[in-house]
């Protein structure tokens, strides 16, 4: 981690997860050494059959993070780009669980302190086992294009073009076009 | 070599009528003798039959309902989830099995449990919650009559908490309708054997678990290495993607491509609208999201919802192949829709849908022919396709009114009301007979009727290569596919991985064999655990010996040997009895039992140590 800057986020796509939960298995595997996804810092939330969802809740490494800001024992740092536990100052008063608006950091009998994402020093081992591309680790200056496009997309729909057909005048919708008369 | 991990070496006892649970060790013997899974409900099973005499009624107090994972069951691993349910099946009352994907058995793990063995019958409808160290038998009499989806939820709103995993019976458990599934995380069943049924008669509404312990692995580092060939291999497999996208659904197409589809009561084996209830229909209008088993990266698992329409607004986890075929083209449904508010029906009363699929298309030749009359059918005339009807009868079914009462009997209760409907209803053993027509592969055929929990395929799944690369196989090769499947498919369900990524992707099953090395730390070949696999099918055997099947039983639908499909590649295609009764002697003869079917009484020697059965002093 040292001197590595993170500017890319762990991003979520809930469409594509399957709920496999490999990603709980690797998480714990690296950071415990032990196959316990309920040591995991990352968690796959399924809900069904209304709304049917199957959504991994991850730390988003908030640059203002609300963890940090709760935390009496300044447990909780943005350290290049990344929440870090300082575990030696950590006094495991879970505060901080119940800061997080996404409830992604947890808690385990068998463990001191809180388990945070740390995202494996710039290379989440979560990203790289998701066979389903659920998990990805994208640049911030792409966050939210998707959703952009897609607005632009919406937007164009609606749009009128004029054209000319037989030198007469015309203007369709794109929405329009392809739809049968 | 010695088990170092792999197991809390735990068996939680639970007797419903004395209202206690109890933890007892495990030995080691047991454990390297029986794997786990369906190995540890053979024996366990078996103990208990000998107990009694092998004297048991299979919905009375003293039929064992076993609940095991395997040793790699929730292990990082590629499809770990699985967990098989083991009783004296109601349908057959003969050994019967189911195994189910999903969480529930890794959770079963993470409260430190290797198996559960349940017996007596509460005196309320009631849950038993596990929780890590802790076993308690809740009266929940508020549940009864609520469908597997909604006691679900209203379990986990009573408890306050979604972190839990709950295997659950529906309407169908309750009414101990013979075919009744165990319905876990929502929609993943265990679906064959009548479990629910055994559920409902012990007055068991559902069982759930949470557990937070680590699952003991010997080797993490060579399980990570040996993981990482194992993930890569599948990932670059050609059809990965495939089963990803469409899962088993991709099977209707092949199936009625070779003719083995069943249509319209197994008539026939193409289905003219095939292509309005397959994979690709499923992905341009229904498919909604994916739905992995634990630790699976091949998610064959679909939900579809329908969008517009008089079914507007159905959700359903699947469907997958089989359900698919035995309410689509078994019925002669060549609506999508219909096919999978059928299945969530099916999912909500807590019933199996090929023998729901099976029963129904019986019903409806049946009438056809003039076997039953109008007033069998209360009045309302069924047909081919007619969605309403088949909508209602599954629910007569599952709350057993007026002719579903005795549908609800399965093959059995049918062809005791009407024998002759024996002409039309395909089971063996009393099962229903999965979707997979026998009659143009002799090995598919024999291992239907092999098979130790009736006419199912998971024991042995040998058609398509019988279709693709047999025309010419002897006898020798047909016998011994069938029985090197009935070797190393048992073994998956002993170690609770899912068989898939080995049938389907062609996932060497050497890889299993190293998987249990680095969590057990015992070092076994392959052969020798295919040898103790081998073992489990002997003592099923015995098992259903000892409870009256011989060669008798070893039988197959009567339709099989004397309608052939009517058209197709297939058409015209039987089994003639001389084919089978011959090749079913050499199998004898290979499996090393008599020509009556029965394995050597020395055989009964092996399976005589009393490891376990600790409990058995403790009543």
């Amino acid at each position: 981690m040292e001197g590595y800057i993170m500017t890319k986020r762990l991003t979520v796509i809930p469409e594509q997860c399957s709920g496999c939960r490999i990603c709980e298995l690797v998480c714990a595997i690296k950071h415990f050494r032990v196959n316990n996804p309920k040591k995991a810092a990352i968690r796959v939330m399924i809900t069904y059959p209304h709304p049917v969802m199957r959504m991994p809740i991850v730390c988003s490494q908030c640059r203002s993070p609300l963890c940090a800001r709760v935390c009496p024992a300044d447990a909780l740092r943005l350290v290049n780009g990344v929440v870090q536990l300082i575990e030696e100052n950590c006094v495991s008063c879970y505060k901080c669980l119940e800061a997080c608006p996404f409830g992604a950091i947890y808690a385990h009998q068998d463990c001191d302190l809180p388990i945070k994402c740390d995202m494996c020093g710039g290379d989440p081992e979560c990203v790289k086992a998701c066979p389903k591309a659920a998990l990805r680790l994208i640049p911030e200056a792409v966050l939210g294009e998707s959703k952009r496009l897609n607005n632009v997309l919406s937007y164009a729909q609606m749009k009128e073009i004029e054209f000319y057909e037989k030198g007469e005048k015309k203007i369709i919708r794109y929405a329009e076009i392809g739809e049968e008369s | 070599m010695s088990i170092k991990s792999g197991y809390f070496k735990k068996h939680l006892h639970v007797d419903l009528t004395r209202g206690n649970a109890e933890r007892l060790d495990l030995s080691e013997t047991f454990i390297k003798k029986y794997i786990g899974g369906r190995g540890f409900g053979a024996k366990l099973i078996w103990d208990n039959l000998r107990k009694h005499d092998f004297k048991i009624d299979p919905l009375g107090p003293d039929n064992l309902l076993v609940i095991a994972p395997g040793p790699l069951t929730g292990v990082y691993l590629p499809s770990s989830g699985k967990n098989s349910f083991v009783a004296i099946s109601p349908a057959t009352g003969l050994y019967g099995d189911s195994s189910m994907g999903g969480g529930f058995g890794v959770e079963l793990r993470q409260a430190g449990i290797d198996a559960v063995s349940i017996t007596g019958r509460a005196p309320e409808l009631s849950v038993l919650l596990i929780e890590n160290g802790e076993t308690t038998i809740l009266a929940m009499p508020g549940l009864k009559g609520k469908n597997c989806l909604e006691a679900e939820g209203l379990i986990k709103e009573r408890l306050g908490t979604h972190a839990v995993h709950v295997a659950t019976i529906g309407v169908g458990g309750e009414n101990m309708v013979k075919f009744a599934c165990v319905n876990t995380d929502w929609s993943r069943n265990a679906g064959r054997t009548g479990i629910g049924a055994i559920m409902g008669s012990k007055n068991l509404k559902a069982i759930v678990v949470r557990g937070d312990k680590d699952i003991p692995v010997y080797n993490v580092a060579g399980l990570v290495a040996e993981n990482a060939i194992a993930f890569k291999y599948m990932r670059e497999h050609k059809y990965f993607r495939m089963w990803q996208q469409e899962g088993l659904m991709n099977v209707i197409a092949y199936a009625n491509e070779k003719g083995i589809l069943p249509s319209y009561n197994f008539k026939d084996g193409v289905f003219a609208k095939h292509d309005q209830i397959n994979g690709a229909t499923m992905l341009s209008g229904y498919k909604i999201g994916d739905s992995a088993c634990f630790s699976c990266p091949m998610c064959c698992g679909n939900i579809c919802l329908v969008k517009n329409g008089k079914y507007a607004g159905t959700v359903v986890e699947g469907p997958e192949y089989e359900s698919c075929a035995m309410l689509g083209s078994n019925l002669g449904i060549d609506n999508f829709a219909a096919v999978l508010s059928a299945n969530r029906l099916c999912d909500e009363l807590g019933i199996d849908t090929i023998s729901t699929g099976g029963v129904i298309g019986a019903v409806i030749e049946g009438y056809e022919r003039g076997i039953l009359s109008l007033a069998d059918l209360d009045g309302r005339e069924i047909t081919w396709g007619d969605e309403e009807a088949i909508l209602g009868l599954i629910q007569k079914i599952a709350r057993r009114q007026g002719i579903g009462n005795v549908l609800a009997d399965g093959a059995r209760g049918i062809i005791k009301r009407w024998p002759e409907m024996d002409k039309v209803i395909l089971h063996v053993k009393g099962l229903e007979q999965s979707a997979y027509d026998s009659r143009s592969s002799l090995s598919m055929a024999l291992a239907y009727a092999t098979s130790d929990i009736g006419a199912h395929h998971t024991r042995a799944w040998t058609i398509a290569k019988e279709m693709e690369q047999g025309q010419n196989w002897s006898d020798d090769e047909k016998v011994d596919i069938v029985i090197y499947h009935q070797k190393v498919r048992p073994l998956f369900d002993m170690l609770g991985v899912c068989r898939l990524p080995w049938i389907e992707l062609g996932l060497s099953e050497r890889h299993y064999a190293n998987f249990y090395k680095y969590v057990t730390g015992e070092e076994a070949s392959l052969e020798e655990l295919l040898e103790r696999s081998n073992d489990i099918y002997n003592l099923t055997r015995l098992i259903n010996v000892r409870l009256g099947t011989s060669r008798k039983d070893d039988s197959l639908p009567r339709k099989v040997w004397a309608n052939p499909p009517l058209t197709g590649p297939t058409a015209g295609r039987i089994i003639k009895q001389d084919d089978f009764n011959r090749i079913l002697s050499l199998y004898y003869q290979k499996r090393g039992w008599n020509e009556d079917g029965i394995p050597p009484a020395s055989l009964e020697r092996k399976f005589e140590d009393w490891a376990v059965p600790a409990w058995n002093e403790h009543r």
